[in-house]
C-alpha cells in the first residue's frame, strides 16, 4: 500500500526568514503519526527486520510497532528514494534507523519518543566564514497536534527559570535572547509535556502527542467534542469497546448501567423491541393512568442530526413486540424501534449530556437530556480490512415456575367449593367449568416450555474497510445480523447495514468535508399478536392441533379457541424498516482560528407493515380473514451554520461558537385494510380483498433557533463556560412561539494550583465544577392550538355518501413550552498519576411551567387538553462513578469502573392541586411516581379474605375508594421510583486474554408476584394458569396465607377484594436486582503468530448478556415487573472471532 | 489591549443575525391545516362541508364515535343486569360483573357506557353552536341542523340518564365550564331533553330531509317524545305522540318478522346505515355464531326463554337454536337473531334500528291502558301480538293489560337498545322480578356507578350510592 502525498512539506531550516514561514502552511503537513495509535502491548527497544524491496514508510511503521517510537516525515522525502531492501537481526533503534537512512539525502534526530527524519542539510549552506560570536539567539517555534492543528495557549518555558511564553491562535511562540544549552520545557495539558535542547536560532516544529490520559481523550458534546478535563457539564461517553462486547442488536441496550443517572429499559426479549431511556427522573406531569409510569425519553441525535424517529414505536400494526407495555409500568407502548437498524459495531461513541450546561444549547428540546450518537470515521493510515463474525444463542433469562395439572386443577375445584358450586358443562350455570369437567385431568402441556423453553440462534457478522491519508480518510462497513425468535415457528429479526464516512481535506488545510450516508434495512417477521398470553393456557388445555397439524376449535362441544397458541402461528407480521442517516459537515477556516461551517443533515426512516390474519389461524366461530398494509415515513431535515473562533488571550484560550438551525420534522403514515378475502394466498396484496378501508395521516413540525457558545479556559485551571439560544418552534400559536435558553458553567482545575501540587502530590487532578442554565419542551404535536376537525380514525364509512368529520381536539390556543431550570455541581478527582479518577454530582432539575395533556372528564368531550400547569417537578439526586486501574504489570492487568445514581423525584409544587386533574394521582412533596391505594393488612384468617386498613384504622375488606377528601381510605403508600441504579464494570487482562464482566444494578418498589396474579385474569374464576406462588390461598379458618380464598363467581366479597388488594400496599414488593449484564472473553494471537499468518489482529471471543440475577423479586423477570405474559427478556451466549488486516 | 475579534468576524455575525432575525418567524411557518384536518372556520364555511360534520353524528362506527357510539354495549350490559342475557364467551370479568351484580366504579365496561355517550355529545354541541354563529349558511340550513342536532342530543341524554340517574348537562363546548360540572337531577336532564325534542319538534318537517329513515322527520322527534313522556309516566302527551306517529300513515307493521331490521324496513322510524367494516351490526358480530353446533358468547336467558308463548313467530324468527354436543350430550343454545347479517355487505342489508312502529304501538297501548282507555291498549297490543302469529290477548282490566304489555315488551324488543332494564325500571318492578329470578341481586345496582376515573378528573361527580 502506498500513499500519495500531495502536500508539500520542507523542514523549517534556520535560514528561512519568520515571512516564510508564514507562507508555510503547517497545516499541509502530512504527519503519519496520527495514525499510529499507542497500543496497550509492550514494546521492546530491539528490532528485527527482514524485508525486501519495500518502501521505507512500509519499514517505518514496521519498526514503530516494534518499539513504540513515531516517525515524523514527509512522504514526498521518502517517495523520491523509492524501495529498498533491509535485514536487521536484534540491533538497537539508532541502528535500525542509521542503516535504513545509509546512503540516503536524509538525517535523523529522536526527541523523546518520536523519530523525525529530515532531509540532511545541504552542504552549500553552510557556513563559509569562520564564526563571530553570534547574538543572543531568537527560539521560533510552532506547536503542533498530532494532527497538525495548531495547540493554542501551550505553555513554553525555560526551564530552571520563570522564563517564558504561550502560543498563539497559530500555535506559534517566540523567546527572545534564548540563553545557550538552555532546556525549553513545552506543556500543553492533555499532551505528554516535551523537553528539548534546541540548536541556536531553531526554528522549531514541534508535533505534541496526546497523553494517554483518559482525562484528555475526546469526549463529544454538542457541536464539538471537549474532554473530561476542561469540561464543566454532566457528559458521559460510552465507547465501541464496551459497546462490542455486549450481543445485542439494540444499541441502547448497551447503555443499561454504563452511564450514570441513564435509566434504560427493555420492553420485552422481542428481538428488535424497543428499548426506552430515560435521562435524571421523569420531568412532566403526563396524563396516565394510575397503574402506568409516564416516561420521558432525551434527545437522540447522531453525527448532528437529529434522528428522524427518535426512540419511538416505528410500528402501527400488532405484533409479537408490540404485545405490551410491560416494562417498568410504563405508559410507553412497546413494539419496534428504529433503533434496531443501527449497527452496533458502527458506533464509535455515544455520550449522554445531563446537565444544563450540555443540554441547553438544544432549547425547547434538550429538557430531558440528550444523547448523542456518533459513527464510525476512518483514520489516516494503511488500509485494514476488519471483520467479525459470531454467532448466539437465545433462552428465556428468567422462567416462571407455573403450576402443574393437578395443582390446577385443585385450585379451580377450591374457587367453587368455596362458593358451594358443584362444577358441571352446562353453559346456564354458574359452575359452567369444562376444564374441571369436561377436559382431560390427566393431560399436562407446560406451556412455557412449549412457548419460550426453546434456544434460538443469533448471527452477526461485521466486515469493513478503512484507511486514508491525512487529507482524504474513508470508511466502509457492512453487517448482516440475524436474530432468531425464541418462540415456535420461523420469526427472526434480520438487518443489513451499510456505514460509510468519508473525509477529505484541501491541500492548504481550510477547506475539510466529511460527510457519511449510513442505511438500514430491518426485517422483522413475527408472529400475531399476543400469542405470549397463553403461556397460561390451562395445563390440561385439550389437543389445539389434530395429527395433520389442523388447529382444533372446539373440544367436545367446548369452544376453546380462547387456548388456541397455534393460531397465533399461522398469523403473519412483517415489518420492513428502511432507515437512512446522512450527514455532511463543511468547514472553512477564514482566519487561523476563526473557521465557518455547516451542518447539514438527513434522517429518514420509513416502515412499511404487513399484517395478516388467514382463516386457518382464526376461530371458523369469529372469522375475519384480513390483511392489513401500514406504511409511514418520518423525515428529519437539519440545517446548521456555524462560525467557530479559538484564539489565546492573555493566559487563556478563548473559544466562541455561534450558530443557527433550521429543523424540519415531516411525518406520512398510511393503514390500509382489507377484509373478506376469498382464499389466505391472497393476503400478501389488497386486491384480492371484498373492503378495503384506508386512512393516512401526515405530520409536519418546524423549528429554528440562533444559539452561541463561549468558553475561556485560564491558565489551564479556570473554565467559564456560557450558552444561550433563542428558539422558536411550530408546535406553539402565534405570539408563544419564540422562547430564550442559556446558561453558566464554571469549573476550576484545583489541581493545578501550586499549594496543591506540592501539598498534595497524590492528587494528580481535582476539579471543581457547577453550572446553571434553563432548558425547555415543546412536547406536544402540530397545529393542536387551534380547533381542527378531521374524518377520524381508521373504518369509517360514508353515511349516504357523505364522508364523516369528527372535532379533532378542544380549543386552547394558549399553551407554550415548559421551562426547565437545571443546577449541577461536580468535584472530580484523579490520584496516583489519574490511575484512579472520581467523580460525584450533584445536581437539581426543576421544570415548571408543565406543559400537559390535562385529563378532563370525559363531559368535556375530549379526555385531554393541551395547557400549562404551575405544577414544579423536581429531580435531584447524586451521581458518582470511578475509574482505576487496580493492577497493572507487564502481563496483567485490572481496571474497574463503578457509577451508581441516587435520583429523588418530587412534586415540588402544585398550586390548587386537590381541585384539579391530578388530586388523586399527584401529592406536593411526593414523587410524580407515588402510588395511591389502600393500606393493606393480610388475609383475614376466618373469613380468607384479604384486608385493607380505613382511614380510621379499622380492616376491613371493602374499604372506600377515594382520597380521605372525599371519605374514602386513599393514603399514599409508596411510589415507584428507581431509588438507586448502577453499574459495576471489570476487565482483566492477562497476556492475550481479557476479561469483562459488568454486573447491573437497579432498586424500587415494584408490584410484585401477587400483582401479576390478579392483574390478568384472576385465578379460580378463570380458567388461566397461575405461578406455583398462588397455591398458598386461604383453604379453611386459621390458615395464615399470602392469596385469600379463591371464588369462582364475580359478583363475591373475594373478587372485589381482588380489586381492591391491586390497589393496595400488598401488591407493591421491594424489587432490587444485580444482574450480570455481560461476561465477555476474549484471546487474541501473539504477535509472533499474527506475523506468520500476515495478519494485524486475531480475536476469539464469548460475550453473554443477561448471564445471572440475583434478585428478591418472585415470579418474573425484575426488569419487566407487573406482567407474566409479555415476551421474556433473553439470554444471549454469542462466540466469535474478529480479525483485521 | 486585546482585539477580540478580527473585523471580519463582526461582518459574519452580523449577516448571520440580519438573516436570522426577521425571517426566523418565517422558518417556522406551517400551512394552516395539515392534509387530514380542517380548522373549525373551514369546517363551518359552507353547507356541505358542515353536512360532513352532521354526517359524523350520524355515522355507525362505534370507538365512542358517531350515533352507535357505545358498540352494542348498552344492548349487552342491560340484557346481563336485566334477566336477558348471559355471557360465555372469552372471560371477561367486566361483562360477567353486570349478569352477577359485582360492578364497581373500575369497571371498564361502566367506562364506556359513561364516556362514549359524551364524546358523542360534543360534536352534537359544537355543530349547534358553530352552525348558528354562521354567516354563510342559509336560515333554514341552520333550522334543520339544530333540530336534528336537538332531537340527537335529547336521545343520547335519554339513554345516559336512565343508565346512570343523575348525570352532567352538557350542552356548549367551552370546556372550561362543561368538565368541572357536577351532576344534574335525573328531573332536570329529563327537563333538557324534552325542550330539545320541543325545539326540534318545531323544526323539524314531516318528510325525511334525506333518503332513507336515516336523518329525522317529525315523527321521529314524536316518536321519542313519546317514549320519554311514557317513561315520565306522563300518559297523555305520550299517548299523544305516539298517537300522531303511528296515524301518520308513514309507517306501517312488517307482516314478515324478517324483514324488519332490514334496510327499508316500512316499521322503521329511525334507521342508521349500519355498513361497519367488519360486521354489518355490533347486535349481529356479537349474538351470531356463524357456525353451527358452537357455542355463541351471549346466550338468552332460560327466564327470558319461558317468557315467549308457544308458536311465537318472533321465537321461530328472532331466536337461533345453536345445538351443541358437549361432553356427549346435545344442549340447546339460544341467542338473539333480531340481526341476521353477520358479515358486512354491499349495499347494506340491515340498518341499525333506534325507533320502530312496534314500541309506538306498545307505547300508546301503555299511555292509553293508563288512561283508562282499554279499547285502545288492547286493539294496540294485539296488533303486535298478531304479527307474532299470537291470539288476542285475554286480558280485560287495565291491570291485566297493563301486564300483558309488560310481557309483550319483553318479548317484542328484547336485546334493543336497554327496554327490558329500563321497564323494569321505570314500572319499579325491578327489584321483585330480578330477586325472585336472579341470584345476588343488588337494587342499588339499577344505577350503574359513575367511573371512578371521570370522579377523579371531575371531583364534583358524585357516586350513585352503594359504590
Amino acid at each position: 500500500m502506498r500513499f500519495k502525498a500531495r502536500g508539500k512539506f520542507r523542514w523549517p531550516t534556520p535560514e528561512l526568514s519568520t515571512k516564510t514561514l508564514r507562507v508555510v502552511k503547517l497545516t499541509t503537513i502530512i504527519l503519519f503519526t496520527a495514525c499510529m495509535q499507542v497500543s496497550a502491548r509492550g514494546y521492546s527497544q530491539r528490532v528485527t527486520l527482514t524485508q525486501n524491496n519495500v518502501s521505507l514508510v512500509t519499514v517505518f511503521q514496521e519498526i514503530q510497532r516494534q518499539t513504540g517510537y513515531h516517525f515524523l516525515f514527509t512522504y514526498e522525502d521518502l517517495d523520491r528514494l523509492g524501495n529498498v531492501d533491509v535485514s536487521l537481526q536484534d540491533v538497537s533503534l539508532d541502528e535500525a534507523v542509521e542503516a535504513c537512512l545509509r546512503n540516503k539525502p536524509l538525517t535523523y534526530a529522536i526527541i523523546e519518543k518520536t523519530v523525525v527524519i529530515k532531509p540532511r542539510p545541504a552542504p552549500a549552506r553552510m557556513p563559509q566564514q569562520a564564526p563571530e560570536p553570534p547574538p543572543p539567539p531568537t527560539l521560533r517555534g510552532h506547536v503542533v497536534d498530532s494532527l497538525g492543528n495548531p495547540l493554542v495557549g501551550a505553555s513554553v518555558t525555560i526551564k530552571g527559570t520563570k522564563l517564558g511564553t504561550r502560543t498563539n491562535f497559530k500555535g506559534e511562540f517566540t523567546i527572545n535572547a534564548l540563553p545557550r544549552g538552555a532546556v525549553v520545557v513545552i506543556s500543553y495539558t492533555g499532551f505528554i509535556q516535551e523537553e528539548i535542547r534546541p540548536n541556536p536560532d531553531d526554528n522549531l516544529f514541534l508535533v505534541m502527542q496526546r497523553s494517554p490520559d483518559i482525562l484528555d481523550a475526546p469526549v463529544v458534546q454538542a457541536y464539538g467534542t471537549t474532554s473530561r478535563r476542561y469540561n464543566v457539564s454532566s457528559i458521559s461517553t460510552v465507547d465501541a469497546e464496551t459497546i462490542s462486547k455486549q450481543p445485542v442488536t439494540n444499541v441502547l441496550l448497551a447503555l443499561q448501567g454504563q452511564a450514570p443517572g441513564l435509566a434504560v429499559n427493555a420492553t420485552s426479549g422481542v428481538p428488535g423491541s424497543r428499548v426506552l431511556l430515560q435521562i435524571r427522573g421523569q420531568n412532566t406531569i403526563q396524563n396516565t393512568t394510575s397503574r402506568l409510569r409516564p416516561y420521558d425519553q432525551p434527545l437522540f441525535i447522531i453525527d448532528g442530526v437529529p434522528f428522524a424517529p427518535q426512540n419511538n414505536n416505528v410500528t402501527q400494526l400488532n405484533s409479537l413486540a408490540s404485545a405490551s407495555s410491560a416494562s417498568g409500568g410504563i405508559s410507553q407502548s412497546g413494539g419496534l424501534s428504529a433503533f434496531n437498524g443501527i449497527n452496533p459495531a458502527d458506533i464509535e461513541s455515544i455520550s449522554v449530556l445531563r446537565d444544563a450546561d450540555a443540554t441547553s444549547i438544544y432549547g425547547t428540546q434538550g429538557s430531558n437530556g440528550v444523547i448523542l450518537i456518533t459513527t464510525k470515521r476512518g483514520k489516516v493510515g494503511k488500509t485494514i480490512f476488519d471483520l467479525n463474525v459470531n454467532t448466539g444463542f437465545n433462552t428465556d433469562a428468567r422462567t416462571v415456575k407455573l403450576m402443574n395439572t393437578s395443582q390446577y386443577l385443585q385450585l379451580r375445584k377450591d374457587a367453587f367449593a368455596a362458593d358451594g358450586i358443584t362444577p358441571n358443562s352446562n353453559p346456564y350455570d354458574p359452575g359452567y367449568a369444562p376444564d374441571l369437567t369436561v377436559f382431560d385431568s390427566t393431560r399436562y402441556t407446560d406451556w412455557q416450555k412449549v412457548i419460550f423453553g426453546k434456544t434460538s440462534n443469533n448471527t452477526d457478522v461485521h466486515a469493513s474497510i478503512s484507511g486514508g491519508s491525512a487529507q482524504n480518510t474513508f470508511l466502509l462497513s457492512t453487517g448482516y445480523t440475524r436474530s432468531d425468535f425464541n418462540y415456535p415457528g420461523h420469526y427472526s429479526d434480520q438487518r443489513f447495514s451499510l456505514h460509510t464516512a468519508n473525509h477529505h481535506g484541501t491541500a492548504d488545510n481550510r477547506l475539510s468535508v466529511d460527510y457519511g450516508i449510513d442505511y438500514s434495512y430491518d426485517r422483522n417477521n413475527s408472529s400475531g399478536f399476543g400469542g405470549a398470553q397463553s403461556i397460561l393456557n390451562p395445563p390440561n388445555t385439550p389437543d389445539l392441533r389434530d395429527a395433520a397439524g389442523n388447529l382444533i376449535w372446539s373440544y367436545k362441544g367446548i369452544d376453546i379457541s380462547s387456548y388456541q397458541f397455534y393460531g397465533y402461528l399461522k398469523k403473519v407480521a412483517l415489518a420492513n424498516l428502511d432507515n437512512l442517516n446522512t450527514y455532511l459537515h463543511l468547514n472553512y477556516k477564514v482566519l487561523p482560528g476563526l473557521s465557518i461551517s455547516a451542518n447539514l443533515g438527513y434522517s429518514r426512516n420509513n416502515t412499511s407493515e404487513n399484517q395478516q390474519m388467514p382463516a386457518s389461524s382464526q376461530s371458523p366461530l369469529y372469522p375475519n380473514v384480513s390483511s392489513a398494509f401500514a406504511s409511514a415515513k418520518l423525515q428529519t431535515i437539519n440545517i446548521e451554520p456555524q462560525i467557530d473562533y479559538t484564539n489565546a488571550f492573555g493566559k487563556g484560550v478563548f473559544s466562541a461558537l455561534v450558530g443557527a438551525t433550521y429543523k424540519k420534522n415531516l411525518s406520512y403514515t398510511t393503514d390500509v385494510a382489507g377484509t373478506g378475502y376469498a382464499n389466505d394466498n391472497f393476503l400478501g396484496s389488497i386486491n384480492g380483498a371484498a373492503f378495503v378501508q384506508a386512512y393516512d395521516g401526515s405530520s409536519i413540525y418546524k423549528y429554528s433557533a440562533g444559539f452561541a457558545r463561549l468558553k475561556y479556559v485560564y491558565n489551564g485551571k479556570y473554565i467559564v463556560s456560557l450558552t444561550g439560544r433563542r428558539d422558536g418552534s411550530s408546535n406553539f400559536g402565534p405570539g408563544n412561539q419564540f422562547g430564550n435558553f442559556g446558561s453558566a458553567g464554571a469549573g476550576w482545575i484545583f489541581s493545578e494550583e501550586k499549594a496543591i501540587k506540592s501539598g498534595l502530590s497524590f492528587l494528580s487532578f481535582g476539579k471543581l465544577s457547577g453550572s446553571y442554565g434553563t432548558s425547555g419542551s415543546d412536547g406536544v404535536g402540530p397545529y393542536l392550538f387551534q380547533p381542527f376537525w378531521s374524518p377520524g380514525d381508521s373504518y369509517i364509512s360514508a353515511v349516504q355518501g357523505i364522508h364523516p368529520n369528527f372535532p379533532q381536539n378542544l380549543y386552547n390556543p394558549d399553551y407554550s413550552w415548559a421551562l426547565k431550570k437545571s443546577l449541577n455541581l461536580a468535584m472530580d478527582l484523579g490520584f496516583f498519576h489519574d490511575r484512579l479518577l472520581l467523580n460525584a454530582t450533584y445536581y437539581r432539575d426543576r421544570e415548571g411551567n408543565q406543559l400537559v395533556g390535562y385529563p378532563l372528564a370525559i363531559q368535556a368531550g375530549f379526555t385531554s387538553v393541551n395547557e400549562n400547569l404551575p405544577a414544579t417537578i423536581q429531580n435531584s439526586g447524586w451521581e458518582f462513578s470511578f475509574t482505576s486501574t487496580n493492577i497493572k504489570t507487564r502481563s496483567f492487568t485490572w481496571t474497574s469502573n463503578f457509577n451508581i445514581s441516587f435520583n429523588r423525584n418530587k412534586l415540588l409544587a402544585f398550586p390548587n392541586l386537590e381541585n384539579s386533574s391530578y388530586s388523586d394521582t399527584y401529592i406536593v412533596g411526593k414523587p410524580t411516581s407515588v402510588v395511591i391505594g389502600y393500606q393493606y393488612k393480610g388475609v383475614n384468617p376466618q373469613t380468607g379474605l384479604f384486608e385493607f386498613y380505613t382511614h380510621g384504622g379499622q380492616a376491613t375488606s371493602t374499604p372506600t375508594s377515594g382520597p380521605l377528601s372525599r371519605g374514602g381510605d386513599y393514603v399514599p403508600i409508596g411510589d415507584r421510583e428507581v431509588k438507586f441504579m448502577g453499574g459495576f464494570a471489570n476487565t482483566f487482562t492477562y497476556k492475550h486474554f481479557s476479561l469483562y464482566a459488568f454486573f447491573q444494578f437497579s432498586d424500587q418498589q415494584a408490584p410484585n408476584w401477587i400483582y401479576n396474579i390478579y392483574t390478568f385474569n384472576p385465578p379460580g374464576s378463570t380458567t388461566t394458569n397461575k405461578p406455583v406462588g398462588a397455591l398458598d390461598y386461604w383453604k379453611k379458618p386459621g390458615d395464615h396465607t399470602a392469596l385469600q380464598r379463591m371464588s369462582s363467581s364475580y359478583a363475591s366479597l373475594a373478587s372485589q377484594a381482588e380489586g381492591n388488594f391491586v390497589s393496595s400496599t400488598g401488591a407493591y414488593s421491594n424489587d432490587t436486582y444485580v444482574r450480570l449484564k455481560t461476561l465477555s472473553l476474549s484471546y487474541s494471537l501473539s504477535d509472533e503468530a499474527l506475523k506468520k499468518l500476515h495478519i494485524h489482529q486475531f480475536r476469539i471471543f464469548a460475550n453473554a448478556q443477561n448471564v445471572l440475577t440475583i434478585t428478591n423479586y418472585k415470579a418474573g423477570d425484575p426488569e419487566t415487573f407487573g406482567d407474566l405474559t409479555s415476551f421474556p427478556l433473553q439470554r444471549i451466549v454469542a462466540f466469535g472471532l474478529s480479525f483485521n488486516f | 489591549m486585546i482585539k477580540l475579534f478580527p473585523n471580519k468576524l463582526y461582518m459574519i455575525g452580523l449577516l448571520l443575525v440580519a438573516a436570522l432575525g426577521p425571517s426566523c418567524k418565517k422558518l417556522i411557518d406551517i400551512p394552516a391545516n395539515p392534509p387530514t384536518s380542517l380548522t373549525e372556520v373551514q369546517q363551518f364555511s359552507d353547507s356541505a362541508t358542515a353536512m360532513t360534520a352532521v354526517a359524523g353524528v350520524y355515522s355507525y362506527t362505534g370507538f365512542g364515535k358517531g350515533f352507535t357510539y357505545n358498540d352494542g354495549y348498552l344492548t349487552f350490559c342491560t340484557g346481563l343486569s336485566s334477566d336477558e342475557l348471559s355471557y360465555v364467551g372469552y372471560p371477561s370479568p367486566d361483562l360477567q360483573a353486570f349478569y352477577g351484580y359485582g360492578l364497581t366504579d373500575l369497571n371498564g365496561t361502566v367506562g364506556y357506557l359513561w364516556t362514549d355517550p359524551y364524546t358523542s355529545m360534543y360534536p352534537i354541541n359544537s355543530i349547534m353552536t358553530n352552525v348558528a354563529a354562521s354567516t354563510a349558511l342559509s336560515a333554514s340550513f341552520k333550522t334543520q341542523i339544530i333540530g336534528e342536532m336537538k332531537l340527537v342530543r335529547a336521545f343520547f341524554y335519554f339513554n345516559t340518564v336512565n343508565l346512570f340517574g343523575d348525570i352532567p348537562l352538557v350542552i356548549s363546548t367551552d370546556y372550561n365550564t362543561t368538565s368541572r360540572l357536577p351532576r344534574t337531577s335525573a328531573d332536570s336532564i329529563y327537563a333538557q331533553i324534552l325542550s330539545d325534542l320541543s325545539d326540534a319538534q318545531k323544526a323539524l318537517p314531516a318528510a325525511y330531509p334525506s333518503s332513507g329513515r336515516v336523518r329525522p322527520n317529525l315523527y321521529t322527534v314524536l316518536s321519542v317524545r313519546a317514549k320519554v313522556q311514557l317513561y315520565r309516566k306522563q300518559w297523555q302527551a305520550a299517548y299523544d305522540a305516539a298517537d300522531s306517529v303511528i296515524n301518520s300513515g308513514l309507517y306501517s307493521l312488517e307482516p314478515d318478522l324478517n324483514n324488519v331490521f332490514l334496510d327499508g324496513s316500512n316499521e322503521a322510524i329511525w334507521q342508521i346505515p349500519a355498513n361497519g367494516s367488519y360486521n354489518a351490526t355490533h347486535e349481529a358480530s356479537q349474538f351470531i355464531s356463524p357456525y353451527p353446533n358452537t357455542t355463541p358468547q351471549y346466550l338468552m336467558t332460560p327466564i327470558l326463554q319461558k317468557a315467549f308463548e308457544a308458536g311465537d313467530l318472533r321465537w321461530q324468527n328472532w331466536v337461533k337454536d345453536y345445538v351443541v354436543n358437549i361432553n356427549g350430550t346435545n344442549q340447546d343454545l339460544y341467542a338473539p337473531y333480531k340481526y341476521k347479517n353477520y358479515y358486512s355487505s354491499a349495499p347494506t342489508i340491515e340498518d341499525y334500528m333506534v325507533i320502530r312502529l312496534a314500541d309506538l304501538y306498545l307505547i300508546r297501548a301503555e299511555a292509553a291502558a293508563q288512561l283508562g282507555k282499554t279499547t285502545v291498549a288492547l286493539a294496540d297490543l294485539n296488533q303486535i301480538r298478531a304479527r307474532a302469529g299470537l291470539v288476542a290477548s285475554t286480558a280485560t282490566t287495565a291491570g291485566d293489560i297493563l301486564t300483558a304489555i309488560m310481557h309483550e315488551r319483553q318479548v317484542e324488543l328484547f336485546t334493543e337498545w336497554g327496554n327490558r332494564w329500563f321497564d323494569l325500571k321505570r314500572t319499579g318492578t325491578i327489584d321483585t322480578v330480578l330477586s325472585a329470578e336472579k341470584p345476588g341481586w343488588k337494587p342499588n345496582e339499577a344505577l350503574y356507578p359513575v367511573p371512578r376515573l371521570q370522579r377523579q378528573y371531575n371531583a364534583n361527580l358524585t357516586q350513585n350510592p352503594g359504590y
